[in-house]
């Protein structure tokens, strides 16, 4: 395939579009590909976009046309193999060595044991101050200490965890390419290799243990779980898919519980009921994964064949980025799809994506966003937004609050 | 005819007829649906449904806005069958609490005495027994119409014939006004239905109470004090009674004498328009003053909507958790239709 004769068909709204634009804002440009061009190539990243919810549902449940393929600088950030990027028996292979842990009946079994005390003690440190970024604070920390006790990483600080997964995701959104289709910015991957090569400085003597000592940790499991008697599964086939945890994993649900907090704040009556009636925290978060989609715009397909999505045609090999957050803002499905509303007829998102590669920890997920705004909000039901500060959303690939400031009357 | 509605467990059904309310129909067949007022003000009783035609009886559109009814939601306690139906309540069921299903009972008036400023004491004798568990309310009919108007037990629910309610006068109301303070008399017969309501104490807690009345709001509290204080089933109560002046005030005595009996109860009234020897201001800046924090409490609420409404807010202030606040509110179904 030829990028220069596709460059040539591409409209100079799409060819001049650039990753920072997207990073700001990507409703408006999306809001036009949707209308315009539902799978569009976009000649700064070197691949299509789907942004409809009926071309990305298509593409992610066609398991048979296509299959998982991870992006350029996703690939360059955690390395092969990991979960996002291969397909078949070796996907089936990770995927059995991560489900386990996942599953709403296993996550039942632990989870408000191992979150709900987390949540208390976050919002502890918190309660007194009378002022906080909760970010910072609360969503951040609580997405990480829930992620990462259930892998067996006690010993790895909270911020320590922060810090990983906001080196990793720098690494991982640096997506622009040049007209050669060479990375634009070579440097903004150099966090990542830190964070990487710091990751296995600390996991690998834990992981060393573990072979030795197997215990009930995510992470122990991974070494053991379906190895003949006396084997432990390859490190190498462990840490690409443990860095695609310890990026989107960490993160997203810091960022879901941060968008529900700042979607309830555009609508002062539903954050009230929803704090007089902790029962609609479930719909408040389904409604801001809907809202403001944490993984935005970071997956992609590869076509294993020929095929049409949407009236284009799109040869064998052809990537195509699955834009969920911006399906999700799709007014085929949704009415004024900018506005968070909690009421709104409840057609299923697709912010977990769909098809064999649909996100695994999405029961965790919910569950950890759940228990943590349960805690939050039954400690601080006072809680205001601080309307001194602006709440900054942030990001294309991953996106929800830079910051969020939050006071209340102690 | 009877239509017949299913709730979609797959498991429970009642039939109901087509001048009879969803809610009606399951309360009597002792089926559990979540309500707080049965006269379409409070919305705690919506159900969506999946199947089936109806027609939204007197809904208001305060309650159930057009968006609602367009996404084929109702209120449980308005809406009348016109078929078979399928419907899910949006509020969860809570099997947890065994409720008495609703009968209708008829009685005669043993007490009518005033006992405050516009606020008399109304005692019934039942014909037979109905069994409510404390802060639950009945309908009473206001006799020749058919008109029903909801009010509070004040009794300890273990008295199920002899029930007591406290009764303000509502200028122009049909059934104070126009009833229970002018042509009502000791003898009369009541029809009645009931026991009904999600508010109330339904099982003995760990965290210590504060409860908030105004006015007769005081009827539903006076009940679960007494039953409280007789099972042990509070570790600690504190009851708000507000009004505005001490002519307001009612069961002062009794209170009292509870206070003293037990120390793990503390009756604080207040008074927003009057100077005494006691505690004065609006009942919401009292309960502020005296608890920096209400961490680990829980709160009952009851009274006029506006004080219920401060209240939760002022709970908040001091961080009372949320899903501890229970809230009854006396909105006057007559005046939310007119607006
Ligand atoms: C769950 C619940 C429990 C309750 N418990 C108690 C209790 O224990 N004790 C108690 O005292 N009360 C209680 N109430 C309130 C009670 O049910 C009645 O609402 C109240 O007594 C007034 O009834 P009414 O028939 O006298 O007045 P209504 O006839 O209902 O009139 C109410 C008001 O509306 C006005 N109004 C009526 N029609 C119109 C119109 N067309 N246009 C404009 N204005 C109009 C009237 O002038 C009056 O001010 C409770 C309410 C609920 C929902
Ligand atoms: C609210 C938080 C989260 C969101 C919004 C989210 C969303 C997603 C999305 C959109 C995908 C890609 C799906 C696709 O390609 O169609 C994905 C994949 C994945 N997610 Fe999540 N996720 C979240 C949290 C988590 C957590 C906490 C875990 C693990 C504990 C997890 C584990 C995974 C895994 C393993 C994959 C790869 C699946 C595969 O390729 O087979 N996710 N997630
Ligand atoms: S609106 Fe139906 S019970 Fe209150």
């Amino acid at each position: 395939m030829d990028g220069n004769t596709r460059l040539h068909d591409t409209p100079d709204w799409i060819a001049n579009i650039t990753i920072q634009e997207l990073e700001n804002n990507p409703y408006p440009f999306y809001e036009r590909l949707r209308k315009e061009a539902p799978v569009a190539f976009i000649p700064a990243l070197g691949l299509y976009i789907a942004s409809t919810k009926e071309a990305c549902r298509a593409i992610a449940k066609d398991g048979e046309t296509w299959g998982g393929f991870i992006s350029p600088a996703g690939g360059r950030t955690f390395g092969h193999p990991n979960v996002l990027n291969v397909n078949g028996p070796e996907h089936k292979e990770l995927r059995c060595m991560v489900d386990p842990a996942l599953q709403p009946r296993a996550v039942d079994g632990y989870v408000e044991d191992l979150v709900r005390p987390i949540a208390r003690r976050y919002v502890e440190a918190i309660e007194d101050k009378g002022a906080a970024d909760l970010v910072a604070t609360f969503c951040e920390p609580v997405s990480v200490r829930a992620l990462g006790d259930l892998l067996g990483l006690q010993s790895v600080s909270s911020d320590k965890l922060r810090e990983w997964f906001h080196k990793l995701s720098v690494s991982f959104t640096n997506a622009a390419v040049d007209e050669n289709g060479d990375w634009a910015n070579p440097e903004g991957f150099k966090p990542g290799d830190e964070a990487r090569a710091e990751i296995r400085e600390v996991v690998d003597p834990l992981l060393d243990n573990w072979e030795k000592n197997p215990d009930d940790s995510a992470l122990s499991h991974w070494l053991h779980d379906g190895m003949p008697e006396g084997k432990t599964r390859d490190r190498e086939r462990i840490y690409p898919t443990l860095f695609v945890f310890l990026l989107g994993a960490m993160q997203e649900p810091g960022h879901a519980m941060a968008s529900t907090i700042a979607g309830l704040w555009t609508n002062p009556e539903q954050f009230e009921r929803v704090i007089d009636n902790p029962k609609q925290i479930r719909r408040a978060i389904s409604e801001s994964l809907r809202w403001t989609s944490p993984i935005w715009s970071a997956v992609a397909r590869q076509a294993k064949k020929d095929t049409t999505v949407a009236g284009v045609d799109l040869p064998a090999g052809s990537v195509v980025m699955l834009s969920y957050g911006s399906a999700n803002h799709d007014s085929n499905d949704y009415d004024a799809p900018s506005k968070f509303d909690m009421d709104r007829k409840p057609v299923p998102h697709i912010a977990f994506g769909a098809g064999p590669h649909a996100c695994a920890g999405t029961y965790f997920a919910s569950e950890v966003c759940r228990i943590g705004l349960e805690e939050l909000f039954e400690t601080i039901p006072n809680l205001e937004r601080d309307e001194t500060k602006e709440i900054d959303f942030w990001g294309w690939g991953f996106r929800g609050p830079k910051e969020l400031h939050a006071k209340w009357e102690v | 005819m009877a239509f017949k509605i299913s709730l979609n467990d797959g498991e429970r059904s009642a039939l109901a007829s087509a001048d009879q309310s969803l809610l009606d129909a399951f309360l009597r067949e002792g089926i559990w649906l979540p309500h707080n007022c049965t006269q379409g003000t409070c919305g705690s009783c919506k159900c969506r449904v999946d199947a089936g035609s109806f027609d939204h009886g007197g809904a208001p559109f305060d309650t159930l806005t057009q968006e609602e009814r367009d996404a084929g939601i109702v209120l449980a306690c308005q809406a009348r069958a016109q078929s078979d139906m399928l419907i899910e309540p949006l509020a969860e069921i809570d099997d947890s609490v065994t409720h008495h299903p609703m009968r209708d009972v008829s009685g005669r008036i043993a007490v009518l005495e005033d006992i405050a400023r516009d606020t008399r004491r109304l005692v019934i004798e039942l014909d037979a027994e109905m069994p409510f568990l404390a802060g639950q309310y009945a309908e009473l009919n206001v006799p020749g119409t058919d008109v029903w108007r909801q009010y509070s037990m004040a009794n300890a629910p273990s008295e199920t014939r002899r029930l007591e309610f406290h009764i303000k006068r509502t200028p122009g109301g049909l059934a104070t006004d126009g009833w229970l303070f002018k042509s009502a008399s000791v003898g009369d017969q009541v029809d009645m239905k009931g026991p009904l309501g999600n508010f109330g104490l339904f099982e003995a807690q760990d965290d210590p109470a504060i409860l908030i009345a105004g006015g007769t709001g005081l009827a539903p509290m006076k009940s679960i004090v007494l039953h409280a204080l007789a099972h042990d089933l509070i570790p600690e109560i504190f009851l708000y009674h507000g009004g505005r002046a001490q002519a307001d005030l009612y069961d002062v005595d009794c209170f009292r004498a509870l206070d003293a009996e037990h120390p793990r109860f503390h009756y604080r009234p207040c008074l927003s328009e009057e100077a005494w020897q006691e505690r004065s201001g609006m009942v919401t800046d009292c309960v502020l003053e005296d608890f920096s924090s209400c961490k680990g409490m829980s709160a009952y609420l009851c009274g006029p909507p506006a004080m219920v409404e401060a209240a939760g807010k002022a709970l908040k202030r001091r961080r009372l958790p949320p899903r501890r606040t229970f809230k009854e509110e006396f909105t006057e179904a007559a005046k939310i239709a007119a607006e």
